[in-house]
């Protein structure tokens, strides 16, 4: 039995159309991670899970029950709001058994229940303070805490990680799977943050102004984005883009046409969905842009001055101006195209050189932004 | 002289920022404070010469009947004023809610924020007018006859503090919808996700938020009960026969029509006495709800 099931649940704003007929089927146990440019309607879309925010229309289904006409507190949910809400004149104690208060549990299974959720968060010491004596991450804690005492079906996680410093995200992320793997509970967590996204999630649920793009486990996102908003949302440096136009179509596939670049051939595109003379756009990976030491007849490659020069140890990043060839859509806001080195590179500002990619690494996108090349192998995990 | 402004201004621009204040609250608040304390040991009928007297218009203002009856009335004043900031509270979170015309409803509660003190005062005076006043005419309705309420001594410091109440609890509405409006969205979130509703959500999760503005509106309440005077010169002058007195009042009468300066400053000296105490209270209170929240 799924676990967090949505039918076409719609959701307008005055005038404004924020949830657009989400379908979406979340199993028992799943570690499910919502991500999305901010607007795209995903914290709007895990409070709906909440019953925090109402719907116009569809349905929300919990563990089997349809609870869209019910209160949040009898959805068998429970929910880390980013800003952590705790209750300041509360204790950490008072914070973490409110829930089971207000469900007027006897004292004793409020006090066990407050005491296994300290012990698992490392918060014993601290029960008999206020929130505000707390650090960041102790307060993130005792947040999580609040929700482990209800053992709730489902955990609603609302950005929880977004106003901790780099460091203690880190070590919270690292926690918060454990827990996952503890506790073994549906989790459904919303996040700007793509890291979290790739390495939390068991799936991960990509939302664009108030539409779900794709549904998929990470890796296989990575690897066969549907379309061109998924492709370019995820990984980082972000994916280049190129617009090109299609010039011929046949049985083999596709050749394209763009600025600065020699004519590309593009193998196993179905053909019925383009025609010559359509504007399409190519998206390569910065890791699938190497640095050839000469123009290759057989291979895309084209030249280009180096701009800037990013260092980061074990990867070194090259941002290339190939005039008249210019990168589309970039993270820069320039035409440059981003080249991912895994090693330390000698490369300087400045250096002219030459830069290729196999076909069979770049994806090309139709001009309604789907996907048109095949399906990428997945790496195993 | 600009070298001059360059290197003094660090010290110079907030003083002369806060000169016109401190000038004028020096002059108007502390010197006359001070001075009412001078008066209170005199004999004076405000134009003559001063006569010291020492604390003999304390030791009559002791035995005087007069000044218990104001006392009482003020006592009075602040039991009826307290019931402002619950109701007052009661009325915010009823047009608070997000129910069609309640804005219209809400603009009707402000109507006597507008309205003068004393335009409040003559409005009350015709209400309990026992010939054509709506007390009459309510009486009127069941055949029965009002009680001339502002004419009976038993009556009328309760009729007067009641007509003041409504203003009071005007006043401590806004500052609980103020409070309302700022209250933590999330944190209400958190409380519904926890399965608080109704009656615990309001005791829980809403209340402890309001704390603040709760201390504010009760410590305002206090005030205004403390300070009454202009209802009272509007409705009764203190009358009948100085039952609905009140201390401010009972200064203002001693000192305008008595001419006698000198006891009316006694009576101040004691109202201030009280006030101080109130805000010593008070300020502890804040500043200990300051630190708590640091």
């Amino acid at each position: 039995m799924s676990s967090v099931e949505l039918r076409k649940v719609d959701k307008h704003y005055a005038g404004y159309h924020a949830l657009k007929a989400i379908d979406l089927t979340i199993e028992k146990g799943e570690f499910v991670v919502m991500v999305g440019p901010s607007g795209c309607g995903k914290s709007t879309l895990l409070k709906t899970i909440a019953g925090l925010e109402t719907i116009n229309s569809g349905q929300v289904v919990i563990n089997g029950r349809d609870v869209t006409k019910e209160e949040p507190g009898d959805r068998g949910i429970a929910m880390v709001f980013q800003s952590y809400a705790l209750y300041p004149h509360m204790t950490v104690a008072e914070n973490m058994g409110f829930g089971l208060r207000m469900a007027n549990r006897p004292k004793a299974e409020i006090d066990a229940a407050v005491k296994r959720a300290a012990q698992i968060l490392r918060l014993e010491e601290q029960l008999d303070k206020r929130p505000k004596q707390l650090s960041g991450g102790q307060r993130q804690r005792v947040a999580i805490g609040r929700a482990i005492t209800r053992s709730p079906e489902v955990f609603l996680f609302d950005e929880p990680l977004s106003n901790l410093d780099a460091a203690l995200r880190t070590q919270m992320r690292v926690e918060l799977s454990g827990l996952h793997a503890q506790l073994g509970s549906t989790m459904v967590y919303v996040t700007h943050d793509q890291i979290e996204a790739m390495t939390m999630a068991d799936r991960i649920v990509v939302l664009n102004k108030g539409r779900v793009e794709q549904v998929g486990s990470p890796l296989e996102l990575y690897a066969n984005p549907a379309n061109i908003f998924v492709a370019g949302f995820l990984g980082a440096p972000r994916m280049n883009f190129i617009e090109a136009q299609i010039e011929t179509v046949n049985a083999a596939g596709v050749t394209l046409t763009a600025t600065g670049i020699p004519a590309l051939a593009f193998g196993g595109i179905d053909a019925g969905g383009v025609s010559p003379g359509d504007a399409v756009t190519v998206g390569i990976r910065p890791e699938h842009l190497r640095v050839l030491e000469r123009a290759n007849p057989g291979q895309a490659s084209f030249p280009g001055q180096v701009r800037l020069v990013e260092h980061l140890g074990r990867e070194t990043v090259l941002y290339l101006d190939a005039s008249p060839l210019q990168a589309t859509n970039s993270d820069s806001g320039t035409g440059n195209f981003t080249v991912q080195l895994n090693k330390v590179s000698p490369i300087n500002i400045g250096a002219q050189l030459t830069a290729g990619f196999e076909t069979a690494d770049a994806y090309l996108f139709g001009p309604d932004g789907r996907t048109l090349t095949p399906r990428k192998p997945v790496p195993a995990t | 002289m600009p070298g001059f402004w360059r290197r003094n201004r660090h010290w110079l621009t907030p003083a002369l920022f806060l000169a016109p204040g401190l000038i004028l609250f020096s002059l108007v608040i502390l010197a006359a404070s001070v001075e009412t304390v001078w008066i209170s040991l005199h004999e004076w009928d405000g134009i003559g010469a001063k006569t010291w007297v020492g604390l003999a218009n304390y030791a009559e203002l002791a035995d005087d009947p007069q000044f218990y009856v104001s006392l009482k009335n003020n006592v009075i004043w602040l039991l009826i004023f307290m019931l402002a900031p619950p109701i007052g509270l009661a009325l915010a979170l009823i047009v608070n809610q997000q129910i069609g015309g309640m804005r219209i409803l809400k603009s009707l509660f402000f109507v006597p924020l507008v309205l003068a003190t004393v335009t409040v005062g003559v409005v009350f005076g015709w209400v309990y007018d026992p010939t054509y006043g709506l007390l009459q005419l309510i009486f009127g309705l069941f055949g029965g006859t009002a009680p001339a309420l502002l004419s009976d001594e038993n009556f009328a410091t309760f009729a007067v503090a009641a007509a003041a109440l409504w203003p009071q609890i005007a006043f401590c509405m806004v500052l609980f919808l103020a409070g309302l409006n700022n209250l933590n969205e999330d944190l209400i979130g958190a409380g519904r996700v926890d399965g608080a509703r109704g009656w615990r959500m309001l005791r829980h999760v809403v209340l402890p938020q309001l704390s603040q503005v709760g201390f504010i509106a009760i410590a305002v309440t206090v005030i205004g009960a403390l300070r009454s005077f202009d209802m009272v010169a509007v409705m009764t002058t203190g009358g009948p026969y100085g039952s609905s007195t009140v201390l401010a009042y009972q200064m203002y009468e001693e000192s305008i029509f008595s001419y006698r300066f000198g006891y009316g400053a006694a009576i101040a000296t004691v109202l201030f006495v009280i006030m101080i105490s109130f805000i010593a209270w008070y300020l502890h209170g804040l500043i200990k709800a300051e630190r708590s929240n640091a």
